[in-house]
Order: C-alpha cells, then structure tokens, then sequence
C-alpha cells in the first residue's frame, strides 16, 4: 500500500521536502474556462474525467458537493486543490489517487490540471508519473496543440509545455539570516527564470521557513531541460542554505543550540498554540534533527506532517467543525504534546 | 495590519514572493486569502502579467490601449474596431482585462499580439516540449524539415553545396517518412 508523499521519511532528510509537477491541458472540442457554458462545462468534466478513469483503476473520483467546507480546506492545505478550483462556480471534477500523490483538476483555470508529488528529489519521478496520465487522457481527447507554441493554455503565462515543477524547500538558516541577504540571493533567481515564495507568518520570515521554487516559464524549452534547470538553481540554493548553517554553527554554536532546544522545550510544553508559532519552532526542531543538534527521539510523523496537521482545518477535520481560534489553540498545544 | 483586500479584518497570512526580482507582499485575512482567485500561488504572476500586458499594447498596438495616448501635439489616432476572436467572440480588450484567452483560436485570432507578449513574457515563441502522441510522428517532423529548409538555404547561400546535398536527401527521407505515417 503507497503512502502520501508527506508520511515518507525521506522528507526529513534534507531540505528538499516534495518535488511537484502540474501539466496544463485544454481540450480542444471546447472553449476556454471563461467562454464555457454551464452545460459545455459539464459535458467537457464527464468526457475528461472519463478519459482519466477509463485507463484504470488509478483514480477515484470526487465529488466536491458531498465534502464539508472544512473538508474541502484540507484538501486545500494538502495542496491538492487551489483556491480557484474551489471557489469555481461551472461544473468541475476532481480526480485522486488512492495515496493522493495524482490527483487531476477538471474545470480550474484550464480544462485539465494533472498534478503528481513526490517525496524528496524526484522532480523527473513526478514529471514522468504526470505525463504518464497525459499520454492517457490523450489517447481518448484531443488536446488544444498547436506546432508553433504548443499546449495552448488559458492564460499565455503556460502555453508551451503547461509545465510549472516546484520543489518545496526548508531554508531555516536563510530565512533567520539577513534579510538582504536572502532578498538578494532570491531575487538573483529571476535572471535563471525562477520564482520563489514562502507563506510567512507574524514578521518578516516566512512561516515555518518553508519555500517553494518554481519555473516561470514554459516555452522555448524541453520538459526536461525545464528540469533540469530548476534542479540546478534549487542546488545552488540549497548550497547557500548550507553555508549559511555553517556560518552561525562556526561562529556561535551556543546561539543555534539555544534556537534548537528553545524550540523543543516551547513544543513540549505548551499549553496553547498558534499555528503560526508552532510553525516557525516545528521548523527549528526540523533545522535540529537535520543537523544533528537535537538529540531528542525523533517523533513517529514527519515534521512537515505535523506542520499540516495543526493547520486550522486539519485541526477541525479532526476534532469537530465549529472550533474558534482557542479552542484550536489548546488543541494544537495538547496535540503536539502528544506527538513529541 | 489589516487585510489589503477587505481592510477591515486583521490579516493573517502573509506572502512574500519574488517574481522578476521584484519582491511581491501580500497580507490577508483568513476569508480574503480563501477567496483569492488564484490557482497555485496567491500572488500570482497575474499582477505582472497584466503589467506587462498594458506596456506591450501601448508600445506595440496603440490603437488597443486602453488609454488613447493624448500628448495635445500629435492627434490621438483613432480606435481601430475592436478585433474579436473567430471561434469565442473574445475580444483583445476583454483579454487585456482579465488575463484569459477565451479560446484555442484566439491564440490565432490575435497572433501578432500574443507573439509580442509570448516574447516578452516567456522569453521565446517556440515550443521546444512534448507534442501529442494522437499527432504522431508528422507534426515532429514538420518541425525538423523547418529546421533543416533554413539550414539548406543557408548552405545554398554560403554555396556549400555537398553539404546542401545532404540536407535535401535528409529532409526528402522526413516528407517520405511522414506520408508513410498519414497513411
């Protein structure tokens, strides 16, 4: 039985948390998402998702009106599902994998989204299990393709190859760092067509230091080379990461061991939790357990697991819809007792 | 800090991201950042986008500002008829307000339009990637014999004529190649 990608131990072992790949796709019988009437819309959602299901048993299909709001939120903190595809109000159709690692979105800005997720370093893993689904979808539609430009796509930012791959990173030490450091280092970035961007809490670092970098463009070059280009600059900063660690570690030891086992002690023995602030500690601890500082048992989740489940929806999925903010509070704090 | 969007809640989430260099901020409240109309990042390319959007169309297509270019001394040339796409009635206004095409054929319906922007946006206009299994191997080798006419045109040119030779025998062995595979 295959596991989420986030329940793999792999993703405790470096920086690299998950390699992801989302294929853009139209079909070509139909107009874009914002010519498509209600009833083009459903027609285009039953052949697409039919194509997807008709090549085996791989998908579930899920049906988004039978899911609670909060539901529907984890499936949005899981990353599966954007906030577009939620709020949309044509037809749409959702397509999961059994270990939720593929999952297709039918009717979100173009026709079909296929994403794959893999653990750890496998951006080329992720890439071929999409393309994978593509080839399959294609064998029964006919996608919109032209010679010149390739998959055409609603908006011109994904015409080409529909290709955006992201690894999502921890940058502990860079994110602490000097600020201009890191603005300088990420907005460097551009120059080799890369975007990065973090989701940050109170203040000025992101929230639980957590990246994701990803290709801005995605024509004028092959998949792989899309590829391999993103894993070169994602190397890079990941070698500044390093040096950075080795930085602090050199010149004070003692300040890096008081972040690590602060964290661990907040952790342990809170009573009340944001979920901003267990973020940025669970990341410290991570920062921890990665270089070897902490020297506490390890707990049976993966810290980016625990960081997904105390967001507020998994919370309330969990331990009853109608929480207010406190009450996930305690919760939370009870919750990571627990675990560590 | 309060939320950008509704200004009335306290923002919650806060974004950074750098795109082009330029560090993007973003602070929401939790139902502001929930409805944000975005699908993979909440600030989206869509903002330069658009920026970029209305800078090609006053440089290249004036006549498609949005604003006539009044400067008192040159008399604002006139609105040409708002060009609308063949197959979904898009028009190029309507594209440079939302960001979205409408169709597969408004790529053709505003083809030196989206060049311009595919240029400047991507960097290049030419799909280099996977093409569809369904359209076998032709549409690959139409892309090849393209290449290897301007190859041969150069070697006739710079009359390196064995290598003109064998560009020819190259490119007759594609076009066999592909009626072989229409049949």
């Amino acid at each position: 039985m295959k596991i989420p990608w986030y329940q793999e131990p792999i993703i405790d072992e470096s920086e690299i948390l998950s390699s992801r790949v989302r294929l853009a796709r139209n079909i070509k019988k139909y107009p874009f998402r914002r010519k498509l009437t209600t009833t083009d819309a459903a027609g285009m959602v039953a052949e697409a998702s039919e194509a997807v299901t008709m090549g085996g048993n791989f998908f579930r299909r899920l049906d988004l009106e039978n899911f609670s709001k909060t539901e529907q939120t984890v499936f949005l903190e899981k990353h599966i599902v954007s906030p577009e595809f939620l709020n949309g109000n044509l037809p749409k159709g959702l397509l999961i994998s059994d270990d939720q690692n593929v999952s297709v979105m039918l009717n979100e800005e173009d026709h079909v989204r296929i994403q794959s997720v893999k653990p750890g370093d496998n951006l080329a893993q992720a890439f071929e299990t999409a393309g994978h689904i593509d080839d399959l979808i294609e064998e029964r539609v006919e996608f919109a393709f032209d010679t010149e430009y390739g998959y055409l796509t609603a908006c011109p930012t994904n015409t080409g190859t529909g290709l955006r791959a992201s690894y999502m990173i921890h940058l502990p030490c860079l994110s602490r760092a000097d600020t201009n450091l890191s603005s300088h280092l990420f907005s460097n970035l551009a120059k080799f067509g890369v975007a990065i961007r973090g989701i940050y809490g109170e203040g000025t670092a992101p929230m639980g230091s957590i990246y994701q970098i990803s290709n801005q463009n995605t024509l004028g070059k092959s998949e792989l080379d899309i590829i391999a280009g993103l894993q070169s600059v994602t190397q890079n900063v990941i070698a500044q990461e390093r040096a950075e660690q080795e930085k602090i570690r050199k010149t004070n030891l003692r300040h890096l061991e008081d972040i690590v086992f602060r964290a661990y002690g907040i952790v342990t023995n809170c009573r009340l939790i944001s979920a901003g602030e267990a973020m940025n500690l669970l990341s410290d601890i991570r920062l921890g357990y990665i270089t070897g500082l902490l020297d506490a048992p390890k707990p049976q989740k993966q810290i980016y697991q625990i960081m997904m489940e105390i967001q507020p929806a998994h919370l309330q999925r969990t331990r009853g819809e109608d929480l207010d903010e406190m009450q996930r509070d305690i919760i939370r704090a009870d919750y990571l007792r627990e675990i560590f | 800090m309060y939320c950008q969007k509704c200004q009335t809640n306290p923002a919650s989430l806060h974004m950074q991201q750098f795109i082009n260099g330029k560090k993007v901020e973003l602070h929401l409240c939790q139902e502001c950042a929930f409805k944000v109309d975005n699908p993979e990042m909440l600030v989206s390319l869509e903002n330069i986008f658009k920026g970029f959007l209305d800078q090609i169309t006053a440089q290249h297509f004036p006549q498609n500002a949005a604003t006539p270019n009044v400067t008192g001394k040159t008399p604002t040339p006139p609105r040409a008829p708002a060009k609308a796409c063949t197959r979904c009635g898009m028009t190029f206004h309507k594209f440079k307000t939302g960001g979205r095409l409408g169709c597969d054929v408004c790529y053709k319906s505003f083809k030196a339009e989206v060049e311009v922007l595919l240029k400047n946006v991507q960097g290049s206009t030419r799909h280099e990637g996977k093409y569809p299994r369904r359209m076998g191997a032709g549409i690959f080798n139409k892309r090849q014999v393209t290449e290897l006419r301007d190859k041969l045109k150069k070697a006739i040119e710079q009359e390196d004529f064995e290598d003109a030779a064998r560009l020819r025998d190259e490119i007759r062995a594609l076009e066999g190649a592909e009626k072989e595979v229409k049949v």
